[in-house]
């Protein structure tokens, strides 16, 4: 092997990149930064990457446990030489000492106690699964259908899906919200998931899949007694799963992302928000530096998952993500 | 002939049957829905629909604020397309020709397309808050540095103060499409990446054999020419996913659309309208005209590579 020689050309093109790579980077940086500072030192702009880590108090744990006109009247009991003031000073010390953490610790526990991050994570774990379940149901017979049986109609069939490709699902967004609110149904899982329950992409996608999949297999599974509907589940969807895992990836990360249907549907109960409208929420609260520390914490939570399983498999993830190149 | 025969036949319709169904319900009447809804004044809850023709679609060809919408998105879209599609070509360039480390710029460069951009709007706008952001304060330890002051635009800032990047209305378009471009560039890099691995080799020993010398030649007879579908592809997906621009004007703004509406894209417009003000006939009107523009991306694109189709 020959030793990586100096060359002019090669360290620029590295610098060039290099700085492209930190702007890219910065926002992460940032985000997890701040997720670790205490509210002074994001206030202050301060403290490197991890910021100190000094304990600090928890002022929203004072808040909720500040002491209450039972347990002052208590400690008077058992303390008599004290006026009230002075009780409740003490007790009230006492709180603050309990209530002391690090930054770090501060913000992940308060983005998770000050707004109901984890509904918001399951809430957007319930949509994207069954989302990508609901998708794979619909799509793979039809797509099955399409490539390997004769019809009348199938070349009609397969040119409304190719139509459909075309439309965008913001330009119809109205007329469905609209449908779902007649129907009562706004503000329910079922308005996540129901407009996304057909993927016309996923539908052409394995259908261009199952077209390189021999005709013999399936006479085969024909021969030995399998019904068709056997023959999709048990004879197509294992062949199909490196299609299937990278549309998964395509479905989840869009849907895990998505923001604009979740505003649309989602008008005012909180315990439906998906995790990108939980965030916006939390945003609302607006301003000083002790909120900041929470929120990035929120973002980083809500970021993380998708970002490391992307590290952990680069290749299927960018396969899936330009999947929509082939639209 | 055989059963089996009939039974796929049957089976056929049976499977794309629950598709087609949702499909239609789905996809295709809400598209006629919307095109009926764009030339009434519906409102969700209000008094029965009346017809008014074009009326809508008059609104937003002469109001000031449907004018402030076009150019927003306009701004956005022409301003976006071009930029993370060069600079995508020219990071998937620079990292296709690299010796080492080309799958760490990959890497960090598509990371903006997988994280939620919702939250990624967020935490831009933090970045470049006016003073606790680290975008300003990073500027700002540059002011004493002679040769920056040569430009006039750093030296002013410098004596005045940075920008309001979000909350100036002249940097707030400008700033929705850095972050665009932030996001877009890397999905752009994958896709060239993945064209100049299929360009072959011998192309450009051949070039060079008929006197292509410097890389510029090498690229604008063999690279450039060879990646052409890729560019058509990149340039109709960047053209649509710009058109859909939205979480980034939500994440910056807690209430409408940037200063005197400067970043009143088009999709946030239809939202605005028809969501939040329940002005459904004028929203869907917004509707039709984003739609008209998707489509007529969408069919340029296969005009164009059906004529390539021809002479490839």
């Amino acid at each position: 092997m020959i030793a990586h020689r100096f060359s002019v050309a090669e360290t620029l093109k590295h610098a060039v990149l290099m700085v492209g790579a930190l702007i890219v980077a910065l926002p992460f940086y940032v985000m997890l930064s701040t997720s670790l500072k205490s509210p002074g030192e994001i206030e202050r702009n301060e403290g490197g990457f991890f910021g100190a880590q000094a304990v600090m108090t928890d002022e929203y744990c004072v808040k909720r446990n500040e002491p209450e006109r039972a347990a002052i009247e208590a400690a008077r009991r058992a303390q008599p030489g004290l006026d009230e003031t002075a009780v409740r000073t003490a007790l009230l010390a006492t709180v603050r000492e309990n209530c002391a953490t690090r930054p770090a610790i501060f913000n992940y526990v308060s983005a998770f106690s000050e707004a109901p991050l984890l509904l918001y994570l399951l809430n957007g774990i319930i949509v994207t699964a069954s989302i990508f379940l609901l998708q794979v149901i619909v799509a793979l017979p039809a797509a099955y259908a399409l490539a390997k049986l004769k019809f009348w109609g199938r070349d009609l069939v397969f040119g409304l899906v190719l139509f459909c490709l075309l439309i965008p699902v913001h330009a119809i967004a109205l007329p469905l919200y609209i449908a779902l609110a007649k129907l009562g149904l706004t503000n329910s899982y079922a308005a996540l998931v129901i407009p996304w329950t057909i993927s016309v992409f996923g539908i052409f996608l394995m259908r261009q899949f199952f077209m390189t999949v021999p005709d013999d297999l399936i006479d085969a599974a024909r021969m030995d007694g399998m019904g068709e509907f056997s023959i999709v589940w048990k004879v197509m969807l294992p062949t199909a799963i490196p299609a299937l895992l990278a549309f998964a990836i395509f479905s989840v990360v869009s849907h895990w992302n998505d923001y604009f249907w979740p505003r649309v549907v989602v008008t005012g109960d909180r315990s439906l928000f998906t995790p990108p409208l939980g965030l916006h929420e939390f945003r609302g609260g607006g301003g000083d530096g002790s909120l900041y520390g929470p929120m990035m914490a929120s973002a980083t939570v809500i970021v993380a998952p998708l970002v490391v399983a992307f590290l952990l498999a680069q290749r299927r993830f960018i396969e899936g993500i330009t999947l929509s190149g082939m639209k | 002939m055989t059963t089996t025969t009939v039974a796929a036949r049957r089976a056929g319709w049976a499977f794309v049957a629950p598709a087609l169904t949702l499909m239609v319900l789905i996809l295709l009447l809400p598209i006629a829905g919307a095109a009926l809804l764009s030339f009434t004044d519906y409102s969700l809850g209000g008094s029965a629909p009346a017809w008014v023709g074009l009326e809508n679609y008059e609104k937003i060809l002469t109001q000031s604020r449907y004018r402030a919408m076009l150019e927003a998105t306009l701004t956005y879209v022409l301003t976006v397309t071009p930029l993370s599609i060069g600079l995508g070509l020219g990071a998937a360039l620079l990292i296709h020709s690299l010796r080492w480390g080309g799958a760490f710029y990959k890497t960090v460069f598509f990371l903006p397309a997988m994280a939620t951009l919702m939250a990624m709007s967020i935490v831009w706008s933090f970045a470049l808050h006016p003073t606790l952001g680290v975008v300003n304060a990073t500027l700002g330890s540059f002011c004493g540095t002679g040769w920056l002051h040569q430009w006039g635009w750093f030296d002013a800032a410098c004596r005045n103060g940075f920008p309001l990047w979000l909350g100036d209305r002249s940097y707030a378009i400008w700033t929705v499409c850095f972050v665009g471009v932030w996001q877009g560039f890397g999905f752009n890099m994958v896709l060239y990446l993945a064209g100049l691995t299929s360009v072959p080799r011998e192309l450009y020993n051949a070039a060079e054999m008929d006197g292509a010398r410097t890389a510029w030649d090498r690229f604008r007879l063999v690279t450039w020419p060879m990646l052409g579908p890729t560019t058509v592809f990149v340039v109709t997906i960047t053209l649509i996913r710009s058109f859909q621009v939205f979480d980034i004007v939500e994440g910056f703004y807690e209430q409408g659309a940037g200063p005197s509406r400067s970043a009143y894209v088009i999709l946030f417009a239809m939202y605005e309208k028809g969501i939040r003000e329940n002005l459904i006939g004028i929203g869907a009107a917004i509707a039709m005209i984003f739609l008209a523009c998707v489509v007529i991306t969408s069919l340029v694109q296969q005009r164009i590579l059906e004529k390539k189709a021809h002479y490839a």
